[in-house]
C-alpha cells in the first residue's frame, strides 16, 4: 500500500516537473518572432519562385535557338545588371524622403538605407549620390561621407521600388526620426515617377578573381 | 488481518485515492494550457522548417538554372563574335553583382553571442543581431572589400539585413544565428587595420565589454566566396 502511494506521488511529481520544464521552454520562445519569420519566409519564397520562373523563361529562349535570341537575352541582362549596380540613370515609382538634422552619423544613414532596402528599394540616391550596397558610407571629422564626398544635411533620399511597401517603411522611419532630438524635420512623399540620374563609378576588381 | 492493520490499509487507500484525485485535477487544470501552447508552438516550428526546406530547394534550383543558362550562353558565344563580346560584358557585370564565385586575399570575421549578464533584465545585447552584421559589412566595403559573404550568403548591390534578436536574415535566405562568419575578399591589409581600430564598430566593442560578445578576425591570402543564389529582380526600375 505504502509502495503504491509512493509510486503515485513519484509519477505525479515527475509528470508535473516535466510539464513545468516544457512550460519554461515555451516562456523562453517568442512565438511572435516565429510568426514574423513565417511571414518573411513566405515573402522570400514568393520572390524565389518569381526568380525561378524568370530564369526558366530565359533558358527556354536560349534553348529555342532562334536567331539573335542569345544576343537579346544578354543585352537585356546587361541592362538589368547595370541598373542593379547603379551604373545607369533610372526612373520608376517610389518615395522621396527629406531629413533635416544635425549630428546624424554614418550609422544613421546606413540604418535608413538598410530599412529602405528591406522594404524593396531597387535604386537609391542621397543628395545626388547613387547608393548600392558596396558604396562606402563612413564617418569623417566633417560628417558623413559617401564614396569620399561629405554629404551634409538636409538629406534628400530618393528611392525607386514598390511605392506601397516603401511608403509604409518611410512612414515608420519618419515617425522614429521625429522622436529623435537631433532631427528638425523628417518627411516623405510617394511619387509616381522618381528619376535618379546619379550613377556609381564602375571600379574594376583588383583582388577578387572569378573562380 | 487485525482490525488495526485493516484500519491502516483503509486509511492509506483513502489518502492515495485523495492524492490521485487532487493530482489528476492539478494535472488537468494546469497542464491542458501548456499542452495546447506546445501544440501551437510545434505547429509554428513545423511551418518554419517546411518553409526553410522549400527555401533551400528553390535556391538550389536557381543555382542550377543559372548554371544551365551560362552553358547555353557560352555555346551561343562560341558561334558569334558579337555574342561573345556581349557575354564578356555580362560576365563582368555578374561578377560585380555577386552572381559569380570569386576568390582572393581577404579577411574572415567571426562573430559569436556573448553571455547574458545577471542584471540585464531581458535585454538581448549579448546576442549577435543583424545590425552587427550590417556594421561589419559596411566597414569592410568602406575599407576595400570587393566581395563579401555572410555564412556563405553572398552580399549583392541590393542586399538588405533584417531579423529579430539573435537572428540575422539576409535577402531571401533563411534566418541565421551565432556563430556568424563574414568573409571578405579585397584589400586585406586595409580591412585588417580597420578591424584593429578600437574606434571602429563602437556598438560591438561596447557589448564585448558588457556581454563578452565575441569578435575575432584573421587575414588570409586566399579566400573563396560563393555566388549569390537568390532573387535579384527589379520590377519597378526602368532606364531613364
Amino acid at each position: 500500500m505504502w509502495l503504491i502511494a509512493l509510486l503515485v506521488a513519484l509519477v505525479a511529481t515527475i509528470q508535473l516537473r516535466s510539464e513545468a520544464e516544457v512550460q519554461r521552454s515555451l516562456v523562453g520562445t517568442d512565438a511572435t518572432s516565429l510568426a514574423f519569420l513565417i511571414d518573411d519566409l513566405h515573402r522570400a519564397n514568393d520572390s524565389l519562385d518569381a526568380e525561378k520562373a524568370d530564369l526558366t523563361s530565359l533558358r527556354a529562349r536560349l534553348q529555342s535557338g532562334q536567331s539573335g535570341a542569345a544576343d537579346q537575352v544578354l543585352q537585356s541582362e546587361a541592362d538589368r545588371l547595370r541598373a542593379i549596380e547603379g551604373l545607369i540613370a533610372v526612373h520608376g515609382p517610389g518615395i522621396v524622403m527629406e531629413i533635416d538634422a544635425s549630428g546624424l552619423t554614418a550609422l544613421d544613414l546606413q540604418d535608413a538605407l538598410n530599412n529602405l532596402a528591406a522594404g524593396g528599394a531597387e535604386a537609391t540616391d542621397v543628395n545626388g549620390h547613387r547608393l548600392v550596397m558596396g558604396v562606402p558610407i563612413y564617418q569623417t571629422s566633417d560628417g558623413v561621407a559617401i564614396d569620399g564626398v561629405t554629404v551634409s544635411p538636409p538629406w534628400t533620399i530618393s528611392v525607386i521600388g514598390d511605392p506601397n511597401r516603401l511608403g509604409l517603411i518611410a512612414d515608420l522611419m519618419a515617425q522614429q526620426l521625429r522622436a529623435d532630438r537631433r532631427v528638425r524635420q523628417a518627411t516623405y512623399r510617394v511619387e509616381a515617377d522618381v528619376v535618379i540620374r546619379s550613377v556609381v563609378s564602375a571600379k574594376p576588381f583588383v583582388y577578387a578573381i572569378p573562380s | 488481518m487485525s482490525p488495526r492493520h485493516l484500519g491502516s490499509a483503509v486509511l492509506v487507500a483513502i489518502v492515495a485515492l485523495a492524492t490521485g484525485f487532487v493530482l489528476a485535477g492539478q494535472i488537468k487544470a494546469q497542464l491542458l494550457t501548456p499542452s495546447n501552447q506546445l501544440a501551437r508552438y510545434q505547429a509554428l516550428v513545423r511551418s518554419v522548417q517546411e518553409l526553410e526546406v522549400t527555401n533551400a530547394d528553390s535556391r538550389r534550383q536557381i543555382a542550377a538554372l543559372r548554371g544551365q543558362i551560362d552553358t547555353l550562353e557560352s555555346d551561343a558565344a562560341a558561334r558569334s563574335a558579337q555574342t561573345q563580346a556581349l557575354r564578356n560584358q555580362v560576365s563582368d557585370l555578374r561578377t560585380h553583382a555577386g552572381l559569380v564565385a570569386v576568390r582572393g586575399p581577404g579577411v574572415e570575421v567571426d562573430l559569436r553571442n556573448g553571455f547574458p549578464g545577471p542584471d540585464t533584465g531581458g535585454q538581448t545585447g549579448y546576442l549577435i543581431n543583424f545590425q552587427d552584421v550590417q556594421d561589419v559589412v559596411y566597414l569592410l566595403f568602406a575599407q576595400g572589400a570587393e566581395g563579401i559573404a555572410v555564412n556563405d550568403r553572398r552580399i549583392t548591390p541590393l542586399t538588405a539585413f533584417s531579423g529579430s534578436a539573435g537572428e540575422v536574415v539576409i535577402d531571401q535566405g533563411p534566418p541565421q544565428s551565432s556563430p556568424i562568419k563574414i568573409t571578405a575578399v579585397g584589400d586585406r591589409n586595409k580591412m585588417v587595420a580597420a578591424l584593429d581600430d578600437p574606434s571602429a564598430l563602437p556598438g560591438i566593442r561596447a557589448r564585448q565589454i558588457q556581454f563578452q560578445l565575441h569578435l575575432t578576425f584573421q587575414g588570409s591570402p586566399d579566400l573563396a566566396l560563393p555566388p549569390y543564389d537568390s532573387s535579384l529582380q527589379i520590377t519597378h526600375v526602368s532606364p531613364a
